[in-house]
């Protein structure tokens, strides 16, 4: 764990799921690590651009890249999967063939932009919370136990494939966020689809598909007895919570199932506010047996 | 449970003259003449060099020698032996026993998934040679002549589908895809890597044909990035980075219609105008106006969890002409230059 990251919420942490930043920056502060801004950096492409542009988004990963640097940090922290696979494959390009790294900063000496000079590694939160003296640190903090709460881990994709530009963790079998939920007081569930895909790359494209696979692990958490799913990235939830009823629907079975942010599960462990955490700003409520496992004082009825 | 004598591995035997381990497997078992599945544990003495096709061999030859799977060539080539390995699908001739056994850990051999199971371990390949044919795996030059001599391609083209001719169609990557779990039209992994390897060919002139198919129903934006194929292709192809390859191919040639291109389409628009992903302009610019009005109920929804960011004031990064200079910059350069590689035919090359 490093005592300073450049920063880098992404699209979603500063649009739609801006309770995912405000619980990073919380549990940013009680971890004792300083975040630094980075106010000129667009959106990592989400692996849309890589599809559609893939020059570009060459690009704009080195252009974010090389920000970081100038920043003087030798580290990213991202808190979304698709970010943390984005800039890391597009690092990786950079850092391997210095006739590309030469191209791109010579395009982006050209129109201004700050270049990059490969000095700078992407780390998710997950990865430096659930590990080494990050995780010691975590430990130190999480003074709440969040005793009786069933969580089921939900990793997402693009956290754990493909491993050789992620590799973190096995990608079959990972256990950060389970080892997080336990030093949380928590008690994980497992679930075969926890590895699988919430859709959400699709679900505007290709509503029915994605259904198809986001209903996976809804149906396997609650089969399990979940009273909360945790993930490490934006995009799940947005699928998993904003979709949930959609998919009762789709599938004819009700699911009411609140799912969290993995820095929302730490911020809840680590005694931070409600006023910082935002558990109201989700689309499927906490129940008042869930707010009280997660010792939230009333959520229902707070205004947005 | 059944313990056995290693007699099958004599002539591995002699020939190595291997150390060898006592190993546990469970296989998933299904007889097509009674529709019923179950799972056997066998316990084998085998090599400690053999691999799981290996120990699947043992099993047949002294255990049980109705179980049934494919094997041929023993050495990663053919791929015939693609099953799931503790759920994962690979190729059994590739996974060393070893490390299991030192481990102390039972492997569960079961069939592949996406794919009708015929008897134990082999599936129906049917549908999965259905969608090869499906995307002509084969050259077209829109040549009626055959050349006399071969074709010249630049080493820099041929590199550009080196990755995608590695497939040897076994199937691992199918097994795994979480889009065809869910649309068993979906053109799939091995199909679309396949594709690429055609679309990328510098000899092959039938790329714009290709590319509008592709880009249409059950093909190239109906993966949702999983990674799964990649994480277990045994060769290397990575075609989930295929199937970005033909997106960007599909750009090149204008397809853009599918919704799937529209919405990688506001991701590329939103960098340069604005710097962050304008996600009140995704919805009805992916789905179309008409469709995003029929949603309304589902987006108030989100608005009363404050899910809706507000359209009038979207996100501005600073500095962000610079971006725009770069995309105008990148579009110029792309523009001098040829769309793709293009091959000389062989008769028209004056040997020098």
């Amino acid at each position: 764990m490093q005592e300073r990251y450049a920063y880098y919420p992404g699209c979603l942490a500063s649009l739609s799921q801006k309770e995912l930043d405000s619980s990073t920056r919380a549990i940013a502060k009680k971890l004792e690590i300083e975040l630094i801004e980075m106010p000129s950096v667009t959106c990592c492409g989400a692996g849309d651009i890589h599809e559609a542009k893939p020059d570009y988004y060459l690009h704009i990963s080195a252009r974010i890249l090389g920000q970081a640097e100038q920043s003087g940090c030798d580290t990213i922290l991202t808190i979304c999967n698709v970010c943390t696979l984005n800039l890391r494959q597009a690092n990786m390009a950079l850092k391997e063939d210095a006739a590309v790294l030469n191209r791109v900063n010579d395009n982006l000496r050209e129109v201004g932009a700050a270049t990059y000079q490969g000095g700078v590694d992407v780390r998710h939160l997950l990865w430096e919370v659930s590990a080494g003296e990050g995780y010691e640190r975590f430990k130190s903090i999480a003074v709440k136990s969040l005793e009786g709460l069933k969580v089921a881990p939900f990793y997402g994709c693009q956290i754990l494939r493909p491993a050789k530009i992620l590799g973190f963790e096995n990608s079959d079998r990972p256990e950060s966020l389970e080892r997080l939920i336990r030093a949380c007081g928590a008690e994980p569930i497992d679930y075969p689809a926890k590895v699988k895909c919430c859709g959400f790359p699709i679900v505007l494209a290709r509503e029915d598909v994605a259904l198809g696979e986001l209903v996976q692990p809804l149906e396997q958490a609650m089969d399990a007895g979940a009273d909360v799913m945790v993930t490490p990235c934006p995009l799940c939830p947005l699928s998993l919570d904003a979709w949930q009823r959609k998919a009762a629907a789709f599938s004819g079975r009700e699911f009411g199932i609140p799912i969290l942010h993995l820095a929302q599960l730490l911020g809840a462990a680590a005694g931070i506010e409600e006023s910082e955490l935002k558990f109201k700003r989700h689309v499927t409520r906490l129940s008042p047996s869930v707010q009280a496992k997660l010792q939230v004082p009333s959520v229902v009825g707070t205004k947005v | 449970m059944a313990t056995i004598e290693n007699a099958h591995f004599t002539t591995l035997k002699g020939a190595y003259d291997t150390e060898t381990m006592e190993a546990t497997v469970k296989v998933r078992r299904f007889n097509p003449e009674t529709g019923k599945s179950r799972f056997d544990t066998f316990i084998v003495t085998i090599p400690v060099t053999a691999t799981v096709l290996d120990a699947l061999d043992a099993i047949k030859d002294t255990c049980d020698g109705t179980l049934s799977y494919r094997k041929s060539c023993r050495m990663s080539v053919c791929g015939s032996c693609g099953m799931r390995v503790d759920g994962g699908a690979a190729l059994a001739c590739k996974v060393p026993m070893r490390k299991f056994v030192e481990a102390g850990h039972t492997i569960t051999v079961s069939p592949m998934g996406n794919l009708p199971v015929i008897k134990d371990l082999v599936v129906d390949m049917t549908p999965f040679w259905d969608k090869i044919r499906a995307i002509k795996p084969y050259l077209d030059t829109k040549n009626a002549d055959t050349p006399a001599k071969e074709w010249r391609i630049n080493p820099a083209d041929t590199a550009l589908i080196h990755k995608e001719s590695l497939c040897i169609l076994c199937g691992c990557c199918v097994s795994e895809c979480i889009s065809m779990e869910s649309d068993p039209d979906f053109l799939g992994p091995a199909a679309l890597a396949k594709a690429y390897r055609f679309v990328g060919d510098a000899r092959d002139k039938d790329t714009r044909e290709r590319l509008r198919d592709l880009s249409g129903a059950h093909g190239i934006w109906d993966c949702t990035r999983c990674y799964f194929c990649n994480q277990r292709c045994p060769k290397g192809v990575d075609p989930r980075d295929a199937i970005a390859k033909l997106g960007a191919e599909s750009f090149k040639e204008g397809f853009t219609s599918d919704a799937g291109a529209k919405h990688a389409k506001v991701f590329v628009d939103s960098t340069f105008k604005g710097g962050y992903l304008r996600e009140t302009e995704l919805v009805p610019k992916t789905i179309g106006p008409a469709n995003a009005i029929k949603d309304i109920p589902f987006a108030l929804q989100l608005a009363r969890a404050g899910k809706v960011p507000n359209p009038l004031s979207p996100h501005k990064a600073k500095d962000n002409d610079e971006v725009k200079r770069l995309w105008k910059l990148l579009e110029k350069e792309a523009k001098g230059q040829p769309r793709r590689a293009t091959a000389v035919h062989p008769d028209a090359v004056q040997e020098g």
